[in-house]
């Protein structure tokens, strides 16, 4: 590891005091890390809709975030009066502290985390879930029937959406042998997992766009119909909580773990590494970055495009189509990592092959279900209809 | 399936497209040439004296009744430098109260009133009424300093 965090965290130091300067370091990476993605956001959808975006504060509207936040944090901070005290207060906190744990398996450099576990991708799995306990809390708090109809919806949202996201991942440790993100990344020195694994890349895209809430899966926040979910009486400091860090920090924890499960982390795609010798937590951190940065506009540019679905049609595609997929990749994966033992190079061809056919089969089956029969068969099928009577 | 690649090129490709804003108050679309915002007087630049003689048809004709007029010699004829015998001594039109129907221009027999087709003649937001009672001068102001090149109806 570098010579200059070395200096910060190599000496011999209290275990807990080491912590705490890492979660430092976290905390103010991801408070500017959300900020940024708020302002990017903004401009990024505006462009998409053909306006500027924020353009009045400051230079082309860069502090627009800090304002916000000035703006929310000074506001009043209301609670209705028939409200449950303790959860309503609490709310906001249940749903920010498992995005915050999140963070603090990810490597951003190679072997920097704020703890190494074994077990990374299994204890964010677990620890993500608990986000949904906040939604249902803040809806049951609130004593107002928008609240409670979008934390329901949330609830069921989030629980179906868990399941394509856990087994997207698990198919992706199978490859990789082992669930701590620090040896995933390593086991991607050569090839990318999306390569390999290209269709649990597209099931954890959709599952962590439905897992956040954003736009194509927004049913639980629909502003047009449910005024703004669970977080309907929230306002001031707790909504900012709610709003802007969990939804933001959330989207970039969820797109760090993407980078580092399937784009490579900081190893270059297909390339050699560790040219910079001592000075290689730049590039690295560049890499983690910049391949994060892409999966959170991928995100952006897919929120910015489709209209919200119905839950009918959410829940289908959960339990129709990723879920099974999801466990034939997994049924696969077991198979091919079992049976071919040749030489690497054959297990990968092979991996690809075999998640690449899924794609496909994927791709078709949502293209059966989604499809619209043509203006001949809809007549032929009326001319049918009129003969047999 | 289709569909759904079909619309995520079509949002990249808005992307790529220019932002139809224009940042307003501090950029501003050029006005049409027929634009109509409030009435202004305009100037003879040839005998340097305003082109109204003060003959009250504008303000007869304006339904709302915005204008005031005052008429008197014009000192310049009797020198032998202008054809007008008259010329105007006071003109006074409420902007609060003008509902810009273009009435005076189009009965104005010596095109000596146009209505401003810049954009000074739509920011006049001001704090008192009686600052949208404009007088004489700043009537004439705009076309004295040539920023306007007035669209009278022939």
């Amino acid at each position: 590891m570098a010579l200059l965090l070395w200096g910060i965290f190599g000496v011999d130091m209290n275990v807990w005091l080491d912590a705490f300067l890492r979660l430092q370091i976290v905390v103010i990476v991801m408070t500017v890390t959300v900020m940024g993605l708020i302002y990017i956001e903004r401009k990024f959808v505006g462009r998409i809709q053909m306006r500027l975006g924020p353009m009045r504060t400051g230079p082309y509207g860069t502090l627009q975030s800090i304002a916000d936040a000035l703006k929310l944090l000074t506001k009043e901070d209301i609670r209705p009066a028939t409200a449950d005290f303790w959860l309503f207060e609490l709310a906001p906190y249940v749903t920010f502290v498992p995005v915050f744990m999140t963070l603090l398996v990810l490597p951003f450099m190679e072997g920097w985390f704020v703890r190494d576990l074994q077990l990374g991708l299994f204890y964010i799995v677990a620890i993500s879930g608990v986000t949904v306990i906040g939604y249902l809390m803040a809806g049951w708090a609130s004593d107002n029937k928008y609240a409670l109809l979008g934390a329901v919806r949330s609830a069921a949202q989030l629980i179906s959406y868990e399941l394509p996201l856990v087994l997207g991942v698990l198919a992706v440790s199978m490859v990789a042998g082992s669930l701590n993100l620090n040896d995933i990344v390593i086991q991607q020195d050569t090839v990318p997992n999306l390569v390999l694994q290209p269709l649990p890349f597209l099931i954890l895209l959709t599952a962590v766009l439905a897992e956040l809430s954003r736009r194509p899966f927004d049913i639980p926040i629909g502003e047009s119909e449910l005024v703004g979910g669970p977080w309907v009486e929230y306002s001031g400091i707790r909504w900012s909580i709610i709003f802007a860090l969990t939804e933001y920090a959330g989207l970039w924890a969820f797109s760090i773990i993407g980078a580092l499960v399937f784009l490579g982390g900081w190893e270059w795609p297909f390339g050699t590494r560790d040219f910079w010798g001592d000075f290689d937590f730049v590039y690295q951190l560049v890499l983690v970055f910049s391949k994060s940065f892409l999966l959170i506009l991928t995100m952006m540019w897919i929120s910015a495009t489709f209209p919200r679905l119905r839950i009918d049609q959410l829940m289908a595609f959960c339990w129709k189509i990723l879920l099974p997929f999801g466990f034939l990749q997994v049924i696969i994966n077991g198979i091919v990592l079992t049976y071919v033992e040749d030489s690497e190079t054959a297990r990968d061809i092979v991996l690809f092959l075999t998640s690449g056919a899924l794609v496909v089969a994927m791709a078709y089956v949502i293209y059966l279900a989604t499809r619209q029969p043509s203006r001949e068969e809809r007549v032929g099928a009326a001319l049918a209809a009129r003969s047999a009577q | 399936m289709i569909g759904v690649l079909r619309s995520l090129t079509a949002t990249m490709a808005t992307m790529m497209r220019k932002p139809v804003t224009i940042e307003y108050p501090s950029k501003h679309r050029k006005v049409p040439e027929r634009d109509r915002a409030f009435p202004i007087l305009l100037w003879d630049f040839e005998v340097d004296e305003p082109f109204c003689t003060g003959c009250h048809a504008c303000e007869r004709a304006c339904p709302v009744e915005c204008m005031t007029v005052t008429m008197k010699d014009n000192p310049k004829h009797a020198e032998g430098k202008s054809k007008r015998r008259k010329i105007l001594d006071e003109f006074y039109i409420d902007y609060g109260r003008c509902m810009r129907c273009n009435i005076c221009v189009e009965v104005c027999n010596f095109d000596a009133i146009a209505m401003n087709n810049t954009w000074t003649g739509h920011e006049l937001s001001s704090v008192d009424r009686k600052d949208l009672v404009m007088d004489r001068e700043q009537l004439l102001a705009l076309s004295k300093s040539k920023q306007i090149r007035p669209w009278v109806p022939s």
